[in-house]
């Protein structure tokens, strides 16, 4: 740029602090805004992710198993490969109690890949040296701390070894059910016996290589392990062939972004961006204005307009610099603040939630993007102005005034009050900017507040649980794997330990088929239809896929995309449910018996079934794609292929969450029978057509005085006798309901206040700006006799008129905007209820009025008195 | 005679219809190089308008202005702006300085602009003639109202143009410094032979042009030399 204007630039920008200071703050804030939203999106899914990672425990991209140590070699050469863990296994202990240890020699790198690093101490060196998890360490019957010491006992090539150890460091586990001890490759050198490779002959681990990888680029990474596996001489796909060499993706690390919250930033963004507009236009509008006859006077002596142009760009430029640094530093700190707020609406869903955000180069790239394009917008037509006004036009430019001046002269006797009016409609566009961005504040505070509102806690609470407890394995509460081996049934022994609690009213154990009950198939008219397609020998026809994956059953599906999971005979399994009588009380009757009674009693004597149908939560109706059979109609029970039932459906049932399988999750009946049917029969009935029937849920009531103590007696259960369950009480799920509203609450009211933030710092520019170019206008008047009282009294009666203004405006928005947009959104959330409140921006009224008060008597008191005045005085 | 500017037919109009102000109806004027020409009139007749038509800051409703080979109605924004910044040199009754920039950096701020070298000799010349040798660092808000005026001045010959033109230079100044500046302005225009038009209300001021121009409703009333 031209080294003069330049100069010109600098100089002015110096010699207009309070201005700069003003737009140096509304970029900042808009940077703030921006940052905060970009930290929470990107903590979020960060948070996300590594909480799947750590239930997954592992946050590598993939990881090969089965290696010989030559493979191994080879594949730590590999280019792709960024990072290769290593993993020997040894064994489980056997020493240990109520907890799984995993004995391992592991490096750093898997260590830090798998979570295992030591959070207190230090990495083992000596071969009797190991981490383990505090967990582990006390299975072992030592306390958790540096330098404890350990024997761990366990057997591998057939023999029996029992080595004492030292605890170098541990760290805090976050698998109650199983976790890893670790020892380094000093273990491995002092016993060879231990690590002799002989897999491929009798499947001993101890000797294989394991590593978990991370990779320069995830394209294709399935294809590219697989071939790798192959390459060096395994078998990634058989599991019974000798050099099986599996190579697996970590799902947990690559997955596919949330359209959900994609759509809400992008959301959020746009409304940062108006709010943003709103203020920095406002800014760059009074300063452009102020110095119009400056530029006016530029032009006359030679200056063109891309100088102009230029020489504003410049400031902009500055501005930015200054502004966008320090909104962004404090954009990451509140949205860094605001995370966990956002996370509690996930802490019952997944159990051990991590919140974590990383001030990644992402999230400020992003923000500040984001900044640069808002201030390049809003500052577009100021600049504009300033460019192509002519220049003897601004030469004589004076504030443009209403038609209303002259009626302003003669009203000065009357009244301060008409003299205030008069002043706010002195530039329209930006009265009109400050009205809405004060607005907006008591719009969006009630928005949030009506949508907090209307969080339905006992709704969301009666869809997870129609008891005040209930007890499953810890599969079940975890979304990704849910109910599906009969080894994860409730142990008899835990049931009656909870039974034999005082206060336990009303228990039911519930039972449920699994994916190893594939003996037992049913066949109903939809799927006969379905199944008499055109099949192959092997009984596959062009609707089925056979057992895609080693641990899924072949499937069949309907137009509707209704999905079955096989038995052996090819015919659907089901989710089936067995229980007792106080379990069918429970349910949602709604078609055919409805006495739940008269309908058990019809069930026990086999003369038919009861067929749930999963409810439509928005309006509680039927699933119209999964209400698959009549009244009626019968539904054939085969059991190794042969006919052993038939059972007429006897009623149906509208089915939740807890029916399918408990509150949150139902990940285990879409594992099972995957979307149908839903079959409930007796307990007895349920014993006599299952061979092996186990029980995944044990449901109860207590009595209201029991309750809390019932909550302290299960998480100590939990801990000590029975690490396999878990469980959910009315009172969690409610309060996981109350978490949300908080968190709506809370970023909701973030938004409001930030809003109105903005509201009043265009307040203050307007009342600056005013007593900065009227100055001359307020000599005048002081000159004929107004005092400086009076002066004080009109700036806050127009200060005022702005605030009341704001009420109005955003009182009626609110209210519209209620019936609308908000009870629209309200209707498609399950969870939600539309109630309707107009408190928060009523909330808000007097906190803007004593604004509107305190913002001109305060910048009347440091900007007009004689001395300042001088000092400021504009020239020209 | 060597004619530097020549307006002919010149209107200019403001409003519509029957509010219509005619700030100039129908003016043609030929403005001699080397000379220094006054304008005079009652406050409204037009003056101002016609000067700010001559430099371009302003557009004729109807005629055209030429000044020397350019015609100002063929020029585009920026080659208008280019123009007047090598072309015209201007001095308002308000000085118009840039109050942040220094008096030297003032003075060069027009020829910086197009990333000329000021012509130093040339510029230090004019300092000097003009007494401002020992303010070049200062600000212009430290200067008394002359002062700042004889820089708007220096600022205006600076760039050599090829006209200098004066809206009321002297209304803000008392009558000794008017005088002063008013000498020195003749005086720097004889030595550089600079033409100058200059608009003023005090009739002595105008009897030390070499020609009278007296306008009146946007009319020329009569052309004279005192
Ligand atoms: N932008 C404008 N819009 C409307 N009328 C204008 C505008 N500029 C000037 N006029 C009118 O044109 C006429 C001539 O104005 P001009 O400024 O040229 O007068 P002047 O001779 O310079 O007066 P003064 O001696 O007071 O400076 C006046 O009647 C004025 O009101
Ligand atoms: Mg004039």
């Amino acid at each position: 740029m031209n080294k003069m204007l330049k100069t010109l630039a600098g100089r002015s920008f110096a010699a207009s602090r309070m201005r700069n200071l003003i737009a140096a703050l509304a970029i900042a804030l808009t940077a703030l805004l921006f940052a905060s939203v970009t930290t929470m999106t990107v903590g979020a899914m960060q948070s996300m992710n590594l909480t799947m990672q750590m239930q997954k425990g592992s946050r590598s991209d993939g990881d090969f198993r089965n290696m010989n140590r030559e493979q191994f070699e080879q594949l730590q050469a590999v280019d792709w490969i960024r990072e290769a863990g290593l993993r020997m296994p040894v064994s489980f202990l056997e020493n240990a109690k109520r907890h799984n240890v995993e004995f391992d020699v592991l490096d750093e790198v898997q260590a830090e890949l798998t979570f295992c690093m030591p959070q207190y101490g230090s990495v083992p060196e000596a071969a009797d040296e190991v981490v383990a998890s505090d967990q582990a360490i006390r299975a072992l019957g030592a306390e958790p701390e540096i330098g404890a010491q350990i024997v761990i006992a366990f057997t591998v090539h057939g023999k029996a070894y029992e080595l004492p150890m030292k605890v170098s460091g541990y760290y805090e586990t976050s698998n109650s059910q199983l976790s890893v001890m670790w020892t380094g490759t000093a273990f491995r050198d002092a016993y060879p016996d231990i690590f002799r490779y002989t897999y491929d002959r009798d499947g001993e681990m101890a000797g294989t290589y394991y590593s978990d990888i991370m990779v320069k680029s995830a394209d294709g990474l399935k294809e590219r392990m697989e071939e790798l596996s192959r390459t060096l001489g395994g078998n990634p796909d058989d599991m019974k062939a000798a050099n099986y060499l599996p190579a697996v993706v970590n799902r947990m690390t690559n997955p596919a972004p949330d359209a959900g919250v994609i759509v809400i930033t992008v959301l959020f963004a746009a409304l940062f961006m108006f709010c943003g507009y709103l203020l920095i236009y406002n800014v760059f509008d009074i300063a452009v204005m102020q110095e119009i006859r400056r530029y006016g006077l530029y032009r006359t002596i030679g200056m063109g307009g891309r100088h102009v142009r230029k020489l504003l760009n410049c400031q902009v430029l500055w501005l930015s610099a200054l502004g966008i640094p320090i909104g962004l530093l404090f954009g990451y700190v509140t949205g860094r603040t605001a995370l966990p707020y956002i996370m509690e609406i996930f802490a019952d869903e997944y159990h051990t939630l991590l919140v974590s955000v990383t001030p990644s180069p992402l999230i400020f790239a992003a923000a500040a993007l984001l900044t640069v394009l808002t201030v390049w917008v809003s500052t577009r037509k100021p600049v504009k102005k300033a460019v192509e006004i002519p220049p003897i036009e601004a030469f004589r430019y004076v504030e443009k005034s209403t038609g209303r001046r002259s009626a302003r002269k003669s009203a000065f006797g009357a009244s301060l009050a008409r003299l205030a009016w008069s002043n706010l409609g002195r530039n329209k566009r930006r009265s009109a900017f400050i009205l809405i961005s004060l607005a907006l504040c008591m719009i969006l505070l009630n928005c949030a507040g009506i949508i907090a509102d209307s969080v339905d806690v006992e709704k969301q609470a009666s869809w997870m649980i129609r008891t005040d407890f209930a007890v499953v394995n810890l599969v079940s509460t975890n979304n990704m794997e849910g109910f599906k081996r009969r080894e994860e049934a409730l142990k008899k022994e835990t049931i009656a330990d909870i039974a034999a609690q005082p206060g336990v009213r009303e228990g039911t154990a519930i039972y449920k088929n699994t994916m190893d009950d594939t003996d037992v198939t049913y066949s109903f008219s939809h799927v006969e239809a379905l199944l008499a397609e055109p099949h192959d020998e092997s009984g596959i026809g062009s609707n089925m896929i056979e057992t895609p994956e080693a641990d899924s059953l072949s499937i069949l599906w309907d137009e509707n995309g209704i999905v079955f999971g096989l038995g052996e005979d090819k015919r659907p399994i089901c989710n089936v449910y067995g229980m007792e009588e106080a379990a069918l009380t429970r349910m949602d009757l709604r078609e055919g018996e409805c006495d739940a009674h008269t309908l058990y009693q019809k069930m026990e004597n086999g003369e038919g079934v009861l067929v749930g149908v999963p409810l439509n939560r928005n309006d509680m109706t039927y699933y119209e794609v999964f209400d698959l059979t009549e009244i009626g109609e019968t539904i054939s029970v085969y059991k190794d292929g042969q006919l052993i039932k038939e059972l007429p459906v006897l009623a149906k049932a509208g089915i939740n969450g807890d029916d399918e399988e408990i509150g949150f999750t139902c990940a285990g009946p879409l594992r099972v029978g995957h979307d149908g049917l839903f079959l409930y029969l007796p307990a007895g009935v349920y014993q006599e057509i299952y061979d092996d029937p186990v029980i995944y849920k044990y449901s109860f009531n207590m009595e209201e005085d029991k309750r809390a103590d019932m909550e302290t007696w299960l998480a100590d259960y939990m801990e000590n006798v029975d690490v396999s369950i878990d469980y959910l009480s009315a009172q969690s799920a409610r309060e996981s309901a109350f978490a949300m509203r908080r968190m709506i609450r809370f970023v909701g009211g973030l938004i409001g206040v930030i809003f109105g933030f903005a509201g009043v710092l265009n307040l203050v520019n307007m009342v600056i700006t005013t007593i900065l170019t009227r100055r001359h206008e307020f000599a005048t008047m002081q000159s004929i006799g107004m005092t400086q009282r009076q002066l004080t009294k009109m700036m806050v009666l127009e200060s005022l008129y702005y605030a009341a203004g704001a009420c109005i405006l955003g009182m009626t928005g609110a209210v519209i905007l209620a019936f609308t947009l908000v009870r629209g959104i309200v209707q498609t959330q399950w969870f939600l209820s539309f109630r309707f409140t107009l408190l928060p921006a009523a909330a808000v009224m007097p906190v803007l009025f004593v604004t509107a008060f305190i913002v001109p008597v305060a910048a009347l008191r440091t900007f007009y008195h004689d001395s300042i005045v001088e000092q400021l005085r504009i020239a020209g | 005679m060597n004619c530097i500017l020549k307006a002919s037919g010149l209107k200019k109009y403001y409003g519509k219809n029957d509010t219509v102000v005619k700030a100039l109806d129908g003016v043609d004027l030929e403005i001699e190089e080397g000379k220094f020409t006054a304008i005079i009139g009652t406050s409204g007749s037009g003056k101002s308008t016609l000067l700010n038509m001559f430099g371009g800051l302003d557009t004729p409703t109807s005629g055209s202005i030429k000044i020397g080979e350019t015609e100002l109605g063929g020029l585009g924004k920026e080659e208008a702006a280019a123009f007047r910044r090598r072309q015209i040199g201007f001095v308002f009754q308000n000085y118009n300085l840039i109050p942040v920039l220094t008096v030297w950096e003032n003075i060069v701020f027009p020829i910086s602009l197009d990333n000329r070298k000021p012509d130093k000799d040339f510029i230090m010349k004019i300092v000097t003639m003009l007494g401002l040798e020992h303010r070049l660092d200062s600000l212009p808000g430290n200067l008394s109202g002359g002062q700042q005026q004889r820089v708007a001045i220096a600022r205006a010959l600076a760039s050599k143009p090829a006209i200098l033109l004066a809206d009321e230079p002297t209304g803000n100044l008392d009558s000794k410094s008017s005088n002063d500046v008013i000498g020195l302005l003749k005086m720097t225009g004889s030595e550089f032979h600079q033409t100058i038009v200059m608009i003023t209300h005090n009739p002595e001021i105008a009897q030390m042009a070499d020609r009278i121009v007296q306008i009146e409703d946007g009319k020329i009333k009569s052309v004279s030399t005192p």
